[in-house]
């Protein structure tokens, strides 16, 4: 199936020359992996009048550890995060997240950065990086900006990113203490496939949490009050289902082609009760090994 | 059984290089030259609507377009069973996507624009979903000309209904059947719709020449077919067969899609509108979902009376299938189920009524299984749910009531040799039936069933195979055959067959894929029925060759043919232990004889099969009195699932399937079939469907969200069983297995499930969220599904 | 606006005129040549199409074939020069296809994972080419090859370490 839609290919050879062009003229869609944005220039979903490819952009690419903060450049590809020792080490959560993204031959494309800047309310990425507290590094010809992930997603497809704007690299401050995560992904089955209901917890030694949802949202969320009523408590059965009743609180699902908003709601409390309990285990060197399916 | 030397043996396949070198040529890899034009059709956007006018005008204007046809220029007829379809929508659309014109252009994304601009101008008709409904639809009939369509003797359209065809059968005496029972039960099953999911998609090329030839390069399970299709619907233009050519290449999986004749028909009349152009149409995955024969959804109401020893002593069957806006193939699926619809059980007393009803959707037509899976899911659930109620164990129902050789079937013939009892047994014994097992977490529960299985080829009683071999000058052998390689390795079992006969090397002999030009007849490759037939065929024209080569030998020496054989491509004499004449000596040179002179010449066989014994003409009412079914294939599967009770989710631990291959020729093949098939069946009941909008646009025409299993969704455990019960007719005792492998795994999980968990799930599929619901929310359930 | 892209095909350097809209699959089958790759979803679900591009498999209908301009493109084609490798061999010789339409783009997939992890578990092995649909042969045969070639591989350096 050919794009019937005409465009021009634009390859800046260098971040600088990328914003202007990006100040210049409208219409413009900037191609990272190409994943997305291809499948929607073959269906009519985008019609720019010019696609502008970022992998050659040295600015763009790495990831790297400086000053207790973990940047990952926009560029850094799916497979990228789940080969890289860095992440590995600091937040295996995230490894977990993008192992359930597509398949090997699309995340080898595929960024970190391109899926939040699709924000799909089933965003695989967009939980674990709320947990993580995260900032989206913007850039354009009028400067940078650090974008709160928790300001990021204001609803399916759309974000805080302005027209003029570029992903610069996704920013993590470490934790000053030991952390457990898990992210929880209901799927219809094993293989590929966007997500019914996605849940994060990150917890640390202190036992302070941190919870996120998404595809049971317009756009992927943390949990506050969730988060509250855990801190400083172990996830015993007991505290997991008063807190289960929290997160039901917090599900606005809808009913689609892949779920009943009624199994959705009850997924989410059950992902919700198994990914704290494991977050909490990892965080005590036990529990089920990163990339265990849960549900 | 003879002392078999390749028949039995495991060899590798023969078309493995070319496939797993990227040699192998699909139809979308031939190259047709610079002049190669391609289509790209207009769809309907509504599931009914009258077609008030087309106007191409700007279409035709757009620079790089060669042509725009509608359906006036096609204005004939064509089907299958059943002539009820055009080749583009003439004055009516009955399905969301259905062709209504065509935009032929130099490049793919300018016919893709200029179709775009075709104008058409729709009257929206009340659109007719609902196959339940749709029998006492009179209001929005989809077809005021059924009745006048062209069919074969075995279909009763009914005139003025939305009923193309009613297959009704019946047995004994039911009333007496039920009043004898000690336990009756009633309910009702739901099956939706399903997407054959080749991995190829469909993909045809078609050249009318400036002399009057049409040749089509076609990714089909039926080059012969197709021919005739083309060359009636396309006779007004003084076709004739000979001048009508399909040639067909290695094809990307078939599974029934791809038999018949369905978006091949546009490129051929395309193909026709320019002339000395070849043309090229290609489906992409969307229209490849709702613009293809799709598996037919049915509704199955059932009763069942039994005695309290187990006996079955009546069934009542109802089938309402959603057969789509043509049923030109899918009545004959509907055709099947009525005929087989008991199972492979001796029944009694029995009423089958199996309804083809028109619906506004995609036309419904063959997938593996052909009506059977479809039937089984309701058919083999209600039988677990019978022997609980008796308080009996489901397998010692199924042993007390499975059919035997020489039993009367639904329509009065006898029951074919076979191993029902055998696989019963094996599947049972592999899946540890009986014994208790521990489930890996206190939220999860363990599952067991056992479920039968049966089929018979659905063919014309008069469907043909032929074959045809030549010797090379090495002794190597080209055999010509139309039975398609779709994958389950048809070409290597022909060889086989012919190196089992001839005693040449299966690496010796190339199987050529079809050409009408030059491959003799096969009907379809269809039914899993080639092995069995164009197998029977091959072993006659590799005899025809040996009796030939015999006769030479006794003619230049003097040996009586008796008591000659063949052995390592040499003739040889029983009574002269010393005599070898090498096959290359003489097969195309000729032999030499004592005055020097050379007898014979080029060896060639032929081979020709037709079941001779089957009619598919009974009494309308009560299906008595024909053989429509030449043999069934039967089996059992079994299985051992893990549900984890608070998400739904099913663990397939172990699945079993034995099956009654006759002689498994390629045990390796068959073993890929059940490995294959199984999981094909276990994703129809665990995640795949196709959703409907409610306006009939099929809301799921992708791999987003029309799921099918990838690596790992691979069983824990695969357990292919072959059990060979000969059937004698067959090469070998050979009998096909291809679609036996889907047709249990619905009512396999369904039984399972119910089994771990006591959730009934009598629609199809039985998902993780209809499991969790089930158990964990029952009213919510009960709103929801069924 | 037709745009002259050079890159190594299967190691020899091709040079040709292409249209930003262009996708490298359709350029690969209908302009050089390139029948392996095939087109079986259009949309990155199904794996049929995959090449390897600088050194990664990629679903070739989701890159631009102007995107390949000064890359490398290998396909089953170019997998290797000397006949088939052992996985080929394997895959051949243990049946482990049925129509073989989607064995270009397992294949491919696998020697990828070979190539990155010699010793890969049986889920290693149904990850790495989960994204490759195959409708025949439910799996099963096709994971036992790649984990036999896999021990083969090992064992024979195993031998050769000692």
């Amino acid at each position: 199936m050919p794009i019937t839609h005409e465009f021009e290919f634009l390859r800046p050879s260098s971040l600088g020359d990328a914003l202007s062009l990006l100040a210049d003229r409208s219409g413009i869609k900037p191609l990272a992996g190409g994943t997305d944005l291809i499948v929607r220039l073959k269906n009519g979903q985008d019609t720019p009048s010019a696609v502008m490819d970022l992998k050659q952009l040295p600015e763009l690419g790495g990831l790297a550890v400086k000053d207790g903060v973990l940047t990952i450049g926009a560029g850094v590809t799916f497979a990228e995060l789940i080969e890289s020792p860095l992440i590995r080490k600091h937040y295996p959560l995230l490894a977990e997240a993008a192992q359930t993204v597509a398949s090997g031959g699309v995340r080898n494309r595929a960024t970190l950065a391109g899926n939040i800047v699709s924000a799909v309310p089933s965003c695989d990425s967009a939980t674990c990086l709320l947990v993580c507290d995260a900032s989206v590094m913007a850039v354009s010809a009028r400067g940078e900006r650090a974008i709160p992930i928790t300001e990021w997603f204001s609803g399916p497809r759309s974000t805080a990113l302005q027209p003029d704007e570029l992903v610069k690299c996704v920013r993590i401050t470490l934790p000053e203490k030991k952390t457990g995560g898990c992210y929880v992904k209901l799927a219809r089955y094993n293989g590929e496939d966007l997500a019914q209901a996605g849940v994060s917890v990150l917890v640390d030694s202190a036992k302070n949490y941190r919870v996120a949802l998404s595809a049971v949202c317009p756009a992927p969320k943390r949990l506050r009050k969730t988060e509250i009523f855990l801190k400083g408590k172990r996830p015993t059965d007991k505290t997991l289902s008063e807190a289960v009743k929290l997160v039901a609180l917090e599900v606005c699902a809808i009913t689609d082609i892949r779920a009943t908003v009624e199994y959705r709601a009850h997924m989410t409390g059950i992902m919700f009760k198994r990914c704290a309990a494991a977050a909490f285990a990892r965080l005590e060197g036990k529990g089920p090994r990163y990339g265990e399916k849960l549900v | 059984m003879e002392n078999l030397k390749v028949v039995g043996q495991s060899v590798p396949r023969i078309d493995g290089l070319e496939k797993v070198m990227g040699s192998a040529q699909y139809v979308d890899d031939i190259e047709f030259g610079p002049g190669l034009l391609y289509a790209c059709v207009v769809e309907s956007p509504f599931a009914h609507a009258e077609i008030l006018s087309v106007n191409t005008a700007k279409a035709a204007q757009v620079k790089g377009v060669v042509k725009v046809v509608t359906g006036r220029d096609f204005p004939d007829k064509f089907g299958l069973y059943m002539k009820d379809r055009h080749v583009f929508a003439t004055d009516r659309v009955r399905f969301v996507g259905e062709q209504v014109a065509a935009v032929i252009a130099w490049d793919q994304k300018t016919a893709l624009r200029a179709a775009r601009l075709v104008e058409v101008k729709y009257k929206e008709l009340p659109a007719v979903l609902d196959p339940v409904k749709a029998i006492d639809q009179q209001c929005c009939l989809l077809h005021p000309g059924l009745g006048d369509y062209t069919c074969v003797p075995w279909f009763f359209p009914k005139k003025k209904t939305n009923v193309a065809h009613c297959r009704k059968t019946r047995k004994g005496n039911l009333e007496k059947g039920f009043a004898e029972a000690d336990v009756i039960l009633e309910d009702t099953y739901r099956v939706p719709r399903y997407a054959h999911c080749a991995i190829e998609p469909h993909a045809i090329a078609g050249l009318y020449d400036n002399a009057g030839r049409l040749t089509l390069w076609s990714a089909s399970q039926s080059p012969f077919t197709q021919r005739n299709v083309f060359a009636e619907a396309l006779s007004s233009l003084g076709l004739t067969h000979k001048d009508v050519r399909v040639i067909t290449p290695y094809v990307g999986g078939g599974f029934g899609g791809k038999a018949g004749v369905s978006m091949e028909i546009m490129c051929a009349a395309v193909a026709t509108a320019v002339k000395g152009h070849p043309v090229k149409l290609m489906w992409n995955r969307a229209q490849e979902f709702y613009n293809t024969y799709q598996r037919q959804g049915v509704v199955a109401k059932i009763k069942m009376g039994v005695r309290k020893d187990g006996t079955i002593t009546a069934l009542e069957h109802l089938l309402f299938w959603d057969a789509g806006a043509y049923v030109e193939y899918g009545a004959n699926v509907v055709n099947a189920a009525g005929l087989s619809a008991s199972g492979p059980y001796k029944i009694d007393n029995l009423k089958i009524d199996s309804h083809c009803i028109y619906t506004n959707l995609p036309p419904g037509g063959p997938y593996r299984g052909f009506g059977y899976s479809e039937f089984g899911f309701g058919l083999e659930s209600h039988i677990d749910r019978v022997a609980r109620k008796l308080k009996m164990d489901p397998l010692e129902f199924r042993r007390k009531n499975a059919i035997s050789a020489g039993d009367i079937l639904p329509y009065g013939a006898p029951m074919n040799d076979n191993g029902l009892r055998e696989c019963m047994d094996k599947a049972a014994k592999a899946i540890r039936w009986g014994h208790e097992e521990k489930p890996s977490a206190p939220n999860k529960a363990i599952g067991k069933s056992i479920v039968l299985l049966w089929k018979a080829p659905a063919m014309p009683p008069n469907a043909s195979s032929s074959a045809f071999l030549k010797f090379n000058e090495d002794g190597s052998l080209n055999l010509l055959v139309s039975g398609m390689e779709i994958g389950q390795g048809l070409l290597t079992v022909m060889a086989q067959i012919a190196s089992e006969v001839l005693s040449v090397p299966v690496a010796k002999i190339r199987v050529e894929t079809p050409d009408t030009d030059r491959n003799p007849y096969e009907w379809q490759t269809v039914g899993s029925h080639v092995t069995w037939s164009c197998g029977n065929a091959v072993k006659r024209a590799a005899l025809d060759a040996r009796r030939q080569i015999f006769e030479l030998v006794q003619r230049v020496h003097s040996i009586d043919a008796s008591e000659l054989y063949l052995e390592n491509e040499c003739v040889k004499c029983h009574t002269k232990p010393d005599m070898a004449i090498a096959l290359r000596s003489f097969v195309i040179d000729g032999m030499q004889a004592k005055d020097h002179t050379f007898k014979g010449g080029p060896i060639m066989g032929r081979g020709v099969f037709l079941p001779e014994f089957a009619s598919a003409i009974g009494d309308p009412e009560t299906g008595q009195g024909g053989k429509p079914n030449v043999h069934y294939t039967t089996g059992a599967g079994g299985v051992i699932v893990e549900v984890d009770k608070e998400t739904g989710k099913v663990k397939i631990l172990k699945a079993v399937l034995a099956v009654d291959a006759g002689k498994a020729i390629n045990p390796d093949l068959c073993r890929g079939q059940i490995t294959g098939g199984l999981l094909q069946g276990l994703a129809t009941v665990l995640y795949e469907d196709m959703r409907f909008s409610d306006k009939g646009k099929l809301l799921n025409p992708s791999f987003s969200d029309y799921k099918i299993p990838t690596a790992l969704d691979e069983p824990a455990e695969v357990v292919p069983i072959l059990v060979e019960v000969a059937q004698p007719d067959g090469p070998y005792g050979a009998r096909g297995v291809g679609e036996h492998t889907m047709i249990p795994a619905a009512s396999m999980v369904a039984n399972a499930v119910f089994n771990a968990t006591g959730a009934r799930i009598k629609s199809m599929p039985v998902t993780a969220e209809k499991i969790a619901l089930a158990i964990n929310q029952p009213e919510v359930f009960a709103k929801l599904f069924y | 606006m037709k745009t002259e892209i050079t890159f190594r095909l299967n190691g020899i350097e091709r040079s040709l005129f292409v249209e930003p809209n262009d996708v490298l699959i359709d350029v690969l089958r209908t302009r050089l040549g390139i029948k392996s790759p095939k087109i079986g979803c259009d949309q990155g679900d199904c794996g049929t199409c995959t090449v390897f591009f600088n050194g990664k498999t990629v679903r070739s209908c989701l890159v631009l074939a102007i995107e390949a301009d000064g890359g490398e493109i290998v396909t089953l084609e170019g997998l290797s020069e000397n006949g088939p490798t052992p996985l080929q061999r394997a895959f051949a010789d243990r049946n482990a296809f049925q129509c073989g339409f989607c064995a270009p783009g397992i294949i491919l997939s696998a020697t990828e994972l070979l190539q990155k992890n010699p010793e890969p578990d049986r889920h290693e092995i149904q990850e790495a080419i989960a994204g490759n649909l195959c409708r025949c042969t439910g799996y099963t045969p096709v994971i036992d090859v790649i984990a036999e070639v896999a021990a083969k591989k090992t064992a024979g350096k195993n031998r050769k370490s000692r």
